[in-house]
């Protein structure tokens, strides 16, 4: 299954249906929180907070591999939950779709074109072998043989050109017109109509392609980095105008993919089933029929009760004290590619400057604000030790998450500082800091006041949805409390996901401090969230040492991987002392597999043919699904 | 009548005018739009405003509101910004969906409430009819959502004698297994309606049999000699149903709206739950569309009960 592209903005809570321009299966948000009585779990935490202690259930090690004895049936049907409230649009199309939903169901049929391994970076395990060369600024893709559409003809390097003549086509509707996609040499000439062909794509031969580019880097080498990795059939698409394709049924009704299965009937926004593709390129699957189900969040536990699917996708993790123990299912589970955060309001977005001929002379950025009431990094710091995220994490969510030492998720294996100490509980330590850098309470109401002796209220907005959402933040604002820190919630209340996010992407001088989550996507350079140009970097924080750390993470001699990973890991450690945000908690996602399926692989880059990695590979042991 | 009937449909057009200014102002209030959730930082903020602009979603309201408008009167109610398609195809897409469930509801509520409401009034005071009182208050005073609920864990979860979601089995293919799949995804969501539905009809039928057996007209009737079953078929049935069909046009009209509450617990994919989503969403255009047509079917519905109400009751004229 595709885990591709980048960035996502959660919902750290809430239960929303929102479009995705990017995504991939692995990131999705909370919905809405279920039966765990946050209340309750307030008042224990808070408990802890005066006494200092956390106990509470560890952070939990899940396997991500299992394997059922017995005898492979033969064929069989496998039924998957998808647990969504945002039902899929039925777009089977790589350049058109924009939601998260339809890129999982479409990653049963639609095909991967590149593989990658357990840093998410491009190998030759997929249907194509990838090169990037630095000398040339090109990429060389060649199809393997025997990779074929489900009509039975070969996937060619013209499928390759042909997606990205889609994209950039003047008529283009969708979402996935990007700088990376501007960056192929000639792109923005065909985009504006002023060429007829794309000058930087070559076909070398019927299986070569060569994409050159204006600029390459490192991060192009990671899946979802900056290459278009994907194919549309030329031979069934081609015919169809630009601007109508979104609404054609060769992609609604009868899409054409080279995945292990072929669609077989679609119910709008409900279901899809998908029979076996016999002459798919890595083997005949072992299955003969997948059926896939969306389940709101609010039954999926319920139907795991029912045992009423083999495999659920993007089980809601805040309910997994009810289903951890039920029978027939083994659960599996890994990092997911996200973190929560609190991040500091540091500054402004500013806008491009123009000359009078409409000429960029300063471009969009962010821009730092010294004076800024979060400016002070001392109370940054302070703030942080002030939070018990251990505790968050086993109480709240049941030791699927824990406290982040660090922006760099530990998915990124070769990137991640797991040195890091991060900001553990220690709300001594704050004080300290507090007291040190002078915040002290001069007008004797139990709160400090900023060293210039004027009083320090800092406003906290938050996203609502689920029950949990409200009881963290009290939390988080009586921890505060305890060391004196004045935190009130944002105009008493938490905000709708798309009116907070609307306002801190604003810079609303209303808010100081806000809390929220990204999806990493596979990607791991932070510069599109941390960089000075990076829209969404909501701190607004800059510093010429970071711009130094973005650029020497994207340069040329990034292509040493340990001389990168060294990059990254004094970022690490400069990010972790200047504390824009801080990093909150990493996140696992969790995986209920029935003992029925023979084996089941959520190890990132495995080998496709590996039993329980590729989905040619999976089996069924049993007619009957355990537990039913 | 006739020139009644013009009357009022060209007073729905000033009315839809006003409304459609009512919906495009409230949702311009709506914090985000179709783009907030769309987050990827090699998007730069210039193509998200490239494509806020494409859309015009920057313009200021009464430019949207006339570009709308006249695309409207050429039949062309703009895109879903979430389904990337046009309205009307979302729209139809779920509208028959709709239409059958609401269908199979109104025929179990008249099933359930007419002999009901019958049996209550002509033997009131009597342990059946205490009993038809007892579930009419407790069906009134139950929110749907509640009931609603409890009867997918009960008869969908614990029981598994119905589907707990869904309109249709993904396996179904020759065209009697996709009726008879249809028609077994809707058995559970339509009684859940129609249980609680039938609060007016009983309440009303059974209160107007009560009043009408001792009216004059049955007392002539029964001195008359007529049967009392007569009596009851002929002339009070005829009379206590009035209060139901000046009801009888919104009955109609419901079957095109659809219920947010019942689609949304059963994830049954029709109007309601399309609205709810374009909500969450923000797909202005569908919001609008979906407003537009719910207010104009209200317009349409008392229009219907008017005219229901006069074929009914020859003595009341609208002129």
């Amino acid at each position: 299954m595709s885990n591709k592209k980048r960035y996502r903005m959660l919902a750290s809570t809430a239960a929303v249906a929102f479009l995705l321009a990017a995504c991939g299966n692995g990131d999705t948000e909370d919905t809405s929180e279920g039966t765990d009585n946050g209340t309750d779990t307030s008042e224990e935490v808070d408990e802890e907070a005066s006494d200092g202690e956390t106990d509470g259930p560890a952070p939990i090690e899940f396997d991500q591999r299992v394997e059922n004895e017995g005898e492979a049936i033969d064929g069989g049907t496998l039924s998957i939950g998808f647990v969504s409230d945002s039902p899929f649009t039925g777009i089977f199309n790589w350049e058109l779709y924009s939601g998260n939903p339809d890129a999982m169901v479409m990653a049963y049929t639609m095909g991967d074109l590149l593989g990658y391994d357990e840093n998410y970076q491009y190998d030759d395990s997929g249907a194509a072998t990838f090169e990037l060369d630095q000398e040339t600024n090109t990429v060389t893709m060649t199809v393997k043989d025997g990779v074929m559409w489900h009509d039975g003809t070969p996937v060619t390097a013209g499928d390759i050109a042909f997606t990205h003549e889609i994209i950039g086509h003047p008529d283009y509707t969708g979402v996935r017109y990007s700088g990376d996609i501007a960056n192929i040499v000639g792109m923005e000439a065909y985009h504006t109509g002023e060429a007829d062909s794309i000058e930087g794509i070559t076909i070398v031969d019927d299986k070569t392609i060569e994409i050159e580019y204006q600029s390459v880097g490192v991060q192009m080498l990671q899946a979802g980095g900056g290459v278009w990795a994907y194919a549309a059939p030329r031979h069934y698409l081609e015919d169809i105008p630009v601007a109508e394709l979104e609404s054609a049924p060769e992609i609604r009704e009868n899409p054409l993919g080279f995945g292990p299965f072929k669609v077989e009937n679609i119910v709008p926004g409900e279901s899809v089933s998908y029979t076996a593709f016999e002459d798919y390129y890595l083997g005949a699957p072992m299955i003969d029929r997948i059926e896939l189900e969306t389940v709101p969040t609010s039954s999926a536990v319920a139907a795991m009760e029912n045992a009423q699917y083999d495999l659920f996708i993007d089980m809601p993790t805040d309910q997994y004290d009810t289903y951890k123990d039920l029978p027939g299912y083994t659960i599996l589970g890994r990092d997911e590619n996200a973190y929560t955060y609190i991040g500091f309001k540091l500054g402004e977005w500013q806008e491009a400057e123009t000359d009078e001929d409409g000429n960029i002379v300063e471009p969009a950025q962010n821009v730092y604000d010294p004076n800024s009431k979060m400016a002070d990094k001392d109370l940054r710091q302070a703030m942080a030790y002030a939070l018990d995220n251990d505790a968050v994490g086993a109480r709240f969510y049941q030791g699927l998450r824990r406290r982040a030492n660090s922006p760099i998720i530990p998915n990124f294996a070769d990137y991640y500082n797991e040195e890091l100490e991060g900001y553990p509980y220690d709300p001594e330590r704050a004080n300290e800091i507090l007291d040190e850098a002078g915040y002290e309470d001069v007008d004797g109401d139990g709160m400090r006041e900023t060293p210039e002796g004027e009083e320090l209220v800092i406003n906290f907005a938050s996203m609502s949805g689920g029950e949990t959402a409200e009881p963290i933040v009290e939390y988080y604002m009586q921890s505060w409390a305890g060391i004196g820190i004045d935190v009130q919630l944002l105009e008493g209340r938490l905000h709708e996901f798309n009116s907070f996010y609307d306002r801190v992407g604003a810079d609303d001088p209303q808010i100081d401090i806000y809390q929220g989550a990204w999806g990493t996507g596979t990607d791991p350079t932070p510069e599109g969230l941390y960089g000075r140009d990076a829209a969404f970097n909501f701190t607004r924080w800059t510093s010429e040492e970071n711009d130094e750390f973005m650029e020497q993470m994207t340069s040329a001699e990034g292509f040493d991987t340990e001389w990168r990973a060294e990059v990254f890991n004094e970022w690490q450690e400069y990010f972790m002392e200047e504390l824009p945000v801080i990093p909150t908690l990493f996140r696992k996602e969790v995986f209920p597999v029935n003992n029925r399926v023979g084996a089941y692989d959520i190890s990132i880059g495995t080998n496709p043919d590996t039993p329980g990695v590729g989905l040619h590979t999976l089996y069924l042991i049993d007619e009957e699904r355990a537990g039913q | 009548m006739w020139k009644t009937i013009i009357r009022r449909v060209l007073l729905m057009i000033p009315q839809i005018l006003i409304l459609s200014i009512l919906i495009f102002i409230i949702a311009d209030f709506m914090p985000g739009d179709p783009f907030t959730g769309m987050i990827d930082p090699n998007l730069d903020p210039a193509q998200l405003d490239a494509m806020r602009e494409a859309y015009g979603l920057n313009d200021p309201l009464p430019v949207k509101y006339v570009r709308w408008m006249s695309n409207a009167f050429q039949g062309d109610f703009g895109r879903s910004f979430n389904y990337q398609q046009p309205v009307t195809s979302v729209i139809a897409g779920r509208i028959g969906n709709t239409i059958r469930l609401s269908l199979l509801s109104i025929i179990f509520t008249y099933l359930i409430g007419l002999p009901l409401g019958i049996l209550a009034g002509r033997y009131n005071e009597s342990v059946l009819d205490k009993t038809v009182l007892v579930y009419n208050f407790v069906s009134f005073a139950v929110p749907i959502f509640v009931l609603a609920l409890l009867m997918v864990w009960v008869f969908g979860y614990n029981l598994n004698w119905f589907p707990a979601r869904g309109s249709i089995s993904i396996s179904a293919e020759t065209q009697w297994e996709i009726w008879t799949s249809q028609l077994y995804h809707l058995i559970l969501p339509s009684i859940t309606t129609a249980i609680l539905g039938t609060t007016a009809i009983i309440q009303y039928l059974r209160s107007e049999i009560i009043d009408a057996k001792v009216s004059d007209y049955v007392k002539t009737a029964r001195s008359k000699g007529v049967p009392i079953q007569k009596v009851y078929t002929k002339h009070i049935l005829r009379n206590a149903s009035l209060p139901i069909a000046s009801g009888f046009g919104f009955t109609i009209v419901s079957l095109f709206t659809g219920s947010i509450f019942i689609e949304q617990i059963f994830v049954y994919r029709g109007m309601g739950y399309l609205f709810l989503q374009s909500i969450n969403t923000r797909d202005y255009s569908v919001i609008f569309v979906l407003v537009l047509f719910y207010g104009f079917m209200a317009l349409v519905g008392t229009l219907l009960s008017d005219l229901i109400l006069m074929a009914v009751d020859p003595r009341i004229r609208i002129d």
